[in-house]
């Protein structure tokens, strides 16, 4: 048995990263794990990129505001917080990018240069782990500024559900002021010197020499910016580590689960990071329990034709409940001491309303 | 369903390449595991008659743009071992979808004799934002970059792209109301990026084996006993809702599959796929 148990988390913990691969329901539980320990009195955010239009009006907040929103007062009564508060904030790239650029420049006149230069404002969000950076960045500086007593982290959607850890190392590379520095000639290094000609010519040939000259000013501007961010990926990587945090792995039934909490469950351990537990999404495993339908006294002949019909079913959702159990039993075995797995419900109309995210909430804070 | 069309544009006499955007760092790959592969490989190679296989990798495809750009031997192998360089591809402002567009259009370049080596290539998407990020990207960089190289190679993708005779999109989704949810914003997002949207695939719709009159006289002992067999009764009431929904907004050809066992999955859908035909559009469709 394992001495871990997510309700536990959810009332103790500073950070909760929800992992998993795109499609799993890792927004949903990410809501519903915050709506959970709010409604246990604490403070809390839930930081997601990109939702679903769906959650952000069930939540009744906008999609791209530039700063963390309270939820309604409405919503927040439905969902029965009373002492504890729920903020969100829907992450928009852009927004957020724009706002790093305005912390870190000395002037607004500086701050203007960098965002109306027309290579930023066309493709800046499309550097490789920005969507992960930026969500970085911000779990970073909302848990140090000590707003709330918990954040909880729906990371980017990924094949991988690691990604959100490795793709922020491809953007520390580009901001490494080495690797930056041959893209600038102003080296009095001769072999500096001679590989920026090299990349000069490259670029010159690729884009053209106008846009070329252009491209190397806005790499070196925006590159400078994000150094002096000085969050690096191995300052995140220790912050994450620490006994604050826990990872969770939000995967489903589907036949390459296991396959993908086995993986997750290695890296985490390679990589240190406090890995706490599996939560099976839309998992039958504890309906096996659940009565067979059987022929009422006064059953019409409706009910007498339908009845074979709906047994069927019945076996086939028995079939189901007893091989989610079987997985979540060998997640339980794969999670080992120090962390949990469990289950949650199939839902098959969603969780587009407070009362649906509620009951997975309640769920959560029991498990 | 990439690799059910695969399997039966091939059987029809097709020549096929079946793809999927990947990153270096994947392990595994659904779709090769139809091949008894763990992953597809980096280049094309046969997968079986009439099919060819190859996973569009970023660093791939800005090698072999490298290689045709600079023609200089010497210069591209200097910049594919710059460490700067390598740095910028992988993380530079849209370097990496250049890198798999432009190792998508190679493949549509490439020939057997006078005619395409890839009668028809299939691309099997990743999620949402990732594929209007791709999709969008010849529209985005030309307004950056109107001339050179990257606007020759973007353009001439972009004549693929954009025109519905020769590419299109196919939009997969299931019959629950998230995915349809989905499916349509990323119908609006593939629109606003012009990529001609061929129709959608409501897969796994459920069969409802219910008469009306069983459906009413069960619907009310399901709900007060919590039976087993109460989500499966439910599933197609909510399919059919959600599916209606899915008709009211869009105009979009919609095509129906069923659900199908796990066994034998892929000859299944393959058979399936060979008779679809578009559902009807609703009276006084959208």
């Amino acid at each position: 048995m394992t001495d871990v148990r997510i309700g536990d988390l959810l009332r103790k913990k500073k950070v909760i990263v929800c992992c998993g691969a795109g499609g799993v329901g890792k927004t949903t539980t990410a809501a519903a794990i915050s709506i959970a320990a709010a409604r246990a009195g604490r403070k809390v955010l839930v930081l997601t990129i990109d939702p679903s239009r769906r959650l952000a009006e069930t939540l009744g907040v906008s999609r791209n505001p530039t700063d963390p929103v309270r939820i309604p007062k409405e919503r927040s009564d439905a969902a029965g917080i009373t002492t504890g508060t729920l903020d969100a904030w829907m992450l928009d790239i852009k927004l957020v990018s724009d706002g790093a650029v305005r912390r870190l420049v000395k002037s607004e006149a500086d701050a203007q240069r960098i965002l109306t230069n027309r290579i930023y404002q066309q493709v800046s969000t499309m550097v490789a782990g920005m969507h992960e950076y930026t969500a970085m960045e911000a779990l970073h500086r909302l848990v140090h500024e000590g707003r709330y007593d918990l954040v909880v982290l729906d990371t980017p959607p990924s094949r991988n559900a690691l990604d959100f850890l490795e793709a922020p190392r491809r953007l520390s590379g580009l901001v490494d002021s080495r690797a930056i520095s041959a893209f600038l000639p102003k080296s009095d290094s001769m072999v500096a010197r001679a590989a920026s000609r090299v990349i000069e010519k490259i670029l010159s040939a690729v884009f053209g020499e106008e846009f070329a000259h252009e491209f190397v000013g806005f790499i070196g501007t925006f590159t400078s910016i994000f150094q002096s961010l000085n969050v690096d990926v191995n300052e995140m990587r220790r912050f994450l580590s620490g006994d604050d945090v826990a990872f969770l792995l939000v995967s489903s039934p589907a036949p390459a689960a296991l396959t993908e909490a086995s993986f997750f469950h290695d890296k985490t351990r390679e990589l240190s990071l406090p890995f706490r537990g599996f939560v099976l999404n839309r998992s039958r495993a504890t309906e096996a329990d659940r009565p067979m339908p059987s022929l009422p006294s006064d059953a019409n002949e409706a009910v007498r034709s339908g009845l074979p019909k709906l047994q069927g079913l019945a076996e086939l959702e028995q079939s189901a409940a007893k091989r989610d159990f079987t997985l979540l039993g060998e997640l339980t075995k794969r999670a080992g001491q120090g962390a949990t797995a469990m289950a949650l419900p199939d839902l098959p109309n969603g969780a587009d309303d407070i009362a649906t995210l509620v009951t997975v909430a309640d769920a959560l804070a029991a498990g | 369903m990439t690799a059910a069309l695969a399997k039966l544009a091939a059987k029809r006499g097709r020549r096929v390449l079946v793809t999927e955007v990947g990153d270096e760092g994947d392990d595994y790959s659904p779709l090769a595991r139809h091949w008894n592969r763990e992953r597809l490989p980096r280049l094309p190679e046969p997968l079986e008659h009439n099919i060819h296989g190859a996973v569009l990798l970023a660093r791939t495809g800005q090698e072999l743009f490298l290689k045709s750009v600079l023609r200089s031997g010497t210069i591209a192998r200097a910049a594919l071992n710059s460490d700067a360089l390598r740095r910028l591809l992988s993380a530079g402002p849209s370097f990496r979808e250049m890198g798999v567009f432009f190792q998508l259009l190679t493949a549509l370049r490439e020939k057997t004799g006078d005619q395409p080596k890839h009668e028809l290539i299939l691309i099997d998407m990743p999620a949402t934002g990732h594929t209007l990020s791709l999709t969008g990207l010849p529209e985005l960089l030309l307004k950056l970059v109107p001339g050179g190289p990257i606007a020759a190679a973007l353009k001439e993708g972009q004549a693929y792209l954009n025109d519905p005779k020769l590419a299109s999109a196919w939009i997969v989704t299931l019959p629950e109301t998230l995915p349809i949810s989905e499916c349509l914003e990323l119908v609006d997002g593939l629109k606003k990026t012009k990529m001609p949207v061929g129709g959608v695939v409501v897969n796994r719709m459920p069969v409802d084996p219910f008469t009306k009159n069983e459906r009413e006289a069960l619907a009310p002992l399901v709900d007060q006993h919590a039976w087993l067999g109460r989500e499966l009764f439910k599933k197609p009431i909510i399919a059919h809702r959600e599916l209606a929904r899915l008709r009211s907004h869009t105009a979009l050809p919609i095509f129906v599959t069923p659900e199908l066992s796990h066994d034998g999955l892929i000859p299944s859908l393959s058979g399936v796929l060979d008779t679809l035909t578009p559902l009807p559009l609703p009276t006084g469709g959208a």
